[in-house]
């Protein structure tokens, strides 16, 4: 499998705290990669860099063979990245729809003309998103769907989770980025969340994710590989198994869990 | 019977039962000259508010609306026309009427600005005043049409704010907030100061005339004369009508859903390819079109205008009716203006005390019920 | 001859500045603690000016033989506590209350506050809406050649301007007080976490803050030799422009940012080929400029930004 996204050496530093320190991470067309390490080893900051919220120091990100170093995080979403955040970035007073079709935006249509003078195309438009929308909400909760048009402020943390994910998956991205999803949530719905993404994947059309996580267990049940960083530098990847084996990465992160 | 009394409101003969309510309401108040009555007139009409509250009256009214929009749009043009009809041969309430519509439109230009794409202004009474003597200039100076130099006080408006939009883009939080107080602060003293535009004394607005009719005179109508306010009530009518459905159609489209989304969260935003200069750009320079044509009529129709009538405090003043009436809800906006223009003239009395009184009721209102009078409704896009 | 007119500016800009500087530092104080915009605080300083005018009309009535130094002391007492009071009073029932709430509903509630204040002096105060004069307070000797005129009130209030802006910096800087305000301004939760009574630093910040405000106020009466009701609007949008164009939180930047405001009047009054009349819209204008060169002031907060 080729690379899809490849970031090279990538340094990002915060004043004198160094937050990714020459930082090599590939990831592969198609797979589920897990993102692990203790708090602040720079898996937050990982996301933000190649989303293009924050300039890298030095170091260069491939995303499908074309340099978008650097890029403004607009320009790195109409290639085709996707993400959610760690604490979740909805706007809790606009309707489930609405937040979805923020995630849409470049496939609207945003001409002025079109917008307030072309109301019959406009709503032809709009019924096609919706009902876009309302496929993917049925693929996670079909409850939602139903309450398509009220207030995210009014869902459940785990409904929030699953229209943040919406959000990000309506424009059908190549590549996504998940920021503990779990958090805030139960073991329980957790594992539910888990399951759902994980349907997604197969039947929907082939995409790759990145997935920061605490949860071992849904680390171990989902991705395909991991990788371990530990103060912004990459301590170890492979397999769950082989990760969680390996001495360092039990000392840096895992430690005494393993031992119990 | 309470059930089905709810029931019967929430369905089209809501609307009907709330304009009318609405027409006698305001006739009676407007036609009230005597203190116990207007006082009368107000405790009923917060009452009424309360006691629908308490029994889900307005979440019926709520749902009416909802259901029979269309009705509720003809409504809300059958109210300001049957008022004008029934004042037509009243000079000040016509012209109060006038005023209100006005305002609302200049409010519903802050609204897309701050209620939905979050550019903060607090000058917007200087584009009002920007609208006003562009318009008056261009008529007096240049001798345009009076049309033309409504609509070109719209565009002077919004050029202005394309310049002032720079620091404002670059700034955030307070420091716009300070870069447009500066802007309101620095218009007043130029207009003062400034003899070219009459300076403090003001200068007379020549009146409106469309398709040769000098707005300025009375008319008759079989041997009733009817007051030359009319006009300009059905001029302003029109404009609020013309403001009301842009901004509704702004909001119910791509272009709202991308200014709210700038507004709740410039990160996210940006992490979904929003560009969020473009969208506070556009927001600002609709805004201040707005709030410059319903100057530019305003001037016309008060027919005199000085630097007073564009302070600091009138920024503040349409702010405030953005906040009572509640941030995003047009509705809200024109139902506050309606109050924020009307009390203060009523009661003469307290006109002495109208500022103390009227801040202390916003500053109020801001701590115990910050979401207005009118809350915001989740978008629907019909 | 010129060169004296030069310096006379100077002077005049200096205590402008120093002013515009007391004015800022509330600010300032205020948005560091709490991150919100006290507007009110330039009609907080206009109180201040009138508390002060009641203390002399009263000792005048009552006790004329009192020396002129008592009198001044009495004015500055006076003004203080009740500035002092009121700030508080505010803090309690208008700002922490809205700490949570959007930063323009506190913004537009201080303002809406600041005219309920400027309302209640032009309606409540006796003939308020009238300019009033104030009394000199200080002896009225000067040094005079002829374009220059230096008078020893000026000096007086410059100087202790700025030993009430040191006194300031050490309560900040040196006690236990301003080791927990700053505490506080660093991160609230965390300082509760440690004990600190945070109702106890909001009101200490608003009374300290407001005590400079009254000083303010009667620097400017004694300045001018006149008051008016009117006077705050214009000490709060330019305390405001001032502490902003520091940079806000930073004390130094809005002392900075006081005397670059009376400069910049000053200059707009002065070297300016268009009339005096202009001093206002050229300091307003180039405040905007500066904004649009550096967004968060001068001297500039560290931007952090937590996603």
């Amino acid at each position: 499998m080729k690379p899809l996204l490849c970031c090279a050496n990538l340094t990002m530093r915060f004043g004198g705290l160094t937050a990714l320190d020459s930082l090599d991470l590939d990831v592969l067309e198609g797979e589920i990669l897990g993102l692990v390490g203790p708090n602040g080893s720079g898996k937050t900051t990982f996301f933000n860099v190649v989303t293009g919220i924050y300039r890298p120091d030095s170091g260069n990100v491939t995303f499908d063979g074309e340099d978008i170093t650097g890029l403004a995080a607009q320009e790195i979403y109409y290639r085709g990245i996707a993400r959610t955040f760690q604490r979740s970035r909805l706007c809790l007073d606009l309707s489930v729809f609405d937040n979805i079709m923020i995630g849409n935006h470049k496939a609207l249509h945003l001409g002025f003309w079109h917008n307030i003078f072309k109301r019959r195309e406009f709503k032809a438009e709009y019924e096609l998103f919706r009902e876009q929308a309302t496929q993917l909400l049925c693929a996670l909760n079909p409850e939602l769907a139903d309450r398509i048009l009220k207030p995210v402020g009014d869902l459940s943390m785990i409904d929030r989770r699953r229209v943040e994910i919406c959000r990000a998956l309506i424009s059908r991205p190549r590549l996504l980025f998940l920021d503990e999803p779990s958090a805030g949530m139960t073991p329980d719905e957790t594992r539910q969340l888990m399951d759902e993404i994980v349907a997604l994947d197969t039947d929907g059309q082939a995409f790759s994710l990145v997935l920061i996580e605490h949860e071992m267990e849904v680390i171990r049940r989902i991705t395909s590989r991991c990788v371990v960083l530990n103060f912004g530098r990459k301590l170890c990847e492979g397999a769950y198994e082989t990760v969680t084996a390996d001495s360092q990465v039990q000392e840096a992160y895992l430690g005494r869990e393993l031992e119990e | 019977m309470m059930r089905q009394m709810l029931a019967f409101l929430s369905g089209s003969a809501g609307c009907i039962v709330f304009a009318l309510a609405i027409i006698v309401w305001l006739h009676v108040f407007l036609m009230a000259e005597e203190h116990v009555p207007i006082f009368i007139c107000l405790v009923t009409v917060v009452g009424l508010g309360v006691a629908a509250n308490m029994l889900k009256v307005t979440d019926a009214v709520r749902t009416s609306l909802a259901e029979h929009e269309r009705l509720w749009n003809l409504c809300a043009l059958a109210v300001p026309l049957a008022l004008i009809w029934l004042f037509r041969e009243d000079h000040y309430n016509l012209f109060l009427i006038g005023a209100i519509m006005v305002y609302a439109v200049a409010v519903l230009g802050l609204n897309v600005q701050l209620g939905y794409a979050g550019v903060i202004n607090f000058s917007c009474a200087s584009f009002f005043g920007i609208g006003a003597y562009t318009s008056t200039m261009l008529m007096t100076g240049a001798g345009l049409p009076p049309l033309a130099a409504l609509l070109l006080g719209g565009v002077m408006a919004a050029l202005v704010g394309c310049i002032l939009i720079f620091p404002v883009l670059r700034t955030s939080g307070h420091y716009a907030a300070l870069v447009t107080m500066a802007f309101a602060l620095l218009f007043k003293v130029f207009m003062d100061v400034n003899d070219f535009f009459g300076g403090p004394q003001g200068i007379t607005v020549p009146p409106m005339t469309l398709f040769g009719i000098d707005f300025s005179h009375n008319m008759l109508f079989g041997d009733t004369e009817l007051s030359f306010y009319l006009r300009y009530d059905l001029l302003c009518l029109l404009l609020l009508g013309l403001a009301f459905c842009f901004v509704r159609r702004l909001e119910r489209s791509w272009i709202g859903l991308s200014m709210d989304a700038v507004r709740s969260d410039d990160t996210a935003s940006a992490c979904f390819g929003i560009n969020i200069s473009r969208w506070k750009i556009t927001a600002f320079v609709v805004g201040n079109c707005l709030s410059g044509l319903a100057g530019a009529l305003y001037a016309m129709m008060q027919a005199y205008i000085s630097p007073a009538n564009f302070t600091f405090s009138d920024s503040l003043l349409f702010l405030s009716i953005l906040l009572l009436g509640g941030i995003g809800n047009m509705w809200g906006v024109i139902l506050a203006t309606v109050f924020v223009v009307l009390i203060p003239e009523k009661f003469q009395v307290i006109q002495e005390f109208r500022y103390l009184i009227y801040s202390g009721l916003v500053l109020l209102m801001i701590i115990f019920s910050p979401k207005g009078l009118l809350p915001r409704q989740p978008r629907s896009y019909s | 001859m010129e060169m004296e007119l030069l310096l006379q500016f100077c002077i005049n800009g200096l205590m402008l500045g120093m002013m515009y500087a007391l004015v800022a530092v509330g600010f300032t104080l205020f948005f560091g603690v709490l991150d919100v915009i006290v507007f009110s605080h330039g009609d907080t300083v206009m109180i201040g000016s009138f508390s002060g005018l009641s203390m002399y009309w009263w000792v005048n009535a009552y006790y004329p033989a009192m020396p002129a130094a008592g009198t001044a002391f009495l004015v500055v007492l006076a003004a203080v506590s009740v500035v002092v009071l009121l700030g508080m009073g505010v803090a309690d029932a208008v700002i922490v209350p809205l700490r949570k709430a959007p930063a323009l509903n506190t913004l537009l509630a201080t303002m809406m506050l600041g005219t309920v204040l400027r309302e209640s002096i032009r309606l409540f105060f006796p003939d308020g809406s009238n300019p009033h004069p104030f009394p000199g307070l200080l002896p009225d000797w000067s040094w005079r050649s002829s374009q220059l005129t230096l008078r020893f009130d000026n000096l007086a209030l410059f100087c202790s301007g700025a030993l009430i802006i040191a006194l300031v910096h050490f309560i900040i800087n040196r006690t236990r007080l301003g080791l927990a305000i700053r505490a506080v301004a660093q991160d609230e939760e965390a300082a509760k976490l440690m004990g600190v009574n945070f109702r106890l630093v909001v009101l200490a910040t608003f009374a300290m803050g407001a005590g400079v405000a009254a000083f303010a106020g009667v620097m400017n009466g004694i300045y001018y030799n006149e008051i008016t009701f009117g006077v705050g609007l214009l000490l709060g949008a330019i305390g405001f422009s001032a502490a902003v164009i520091g940079g806000l939180g930073n004390v130094f930047g809005a002392i900075l940012g006081g005397f670059i405001f009376a400069f910049l009047q000053t200059i707009g009054a002065v070297a300016m080929p268009f009339a005096a009349a202009y001093k206002d819209v050229f300091a307003f204008g180039v405040v905007i400029a500066l904004l649009a060169w550096r967004p968060t002031g001068l001297i500039a907060e560290p931007a952090s930004k937590r996603v």
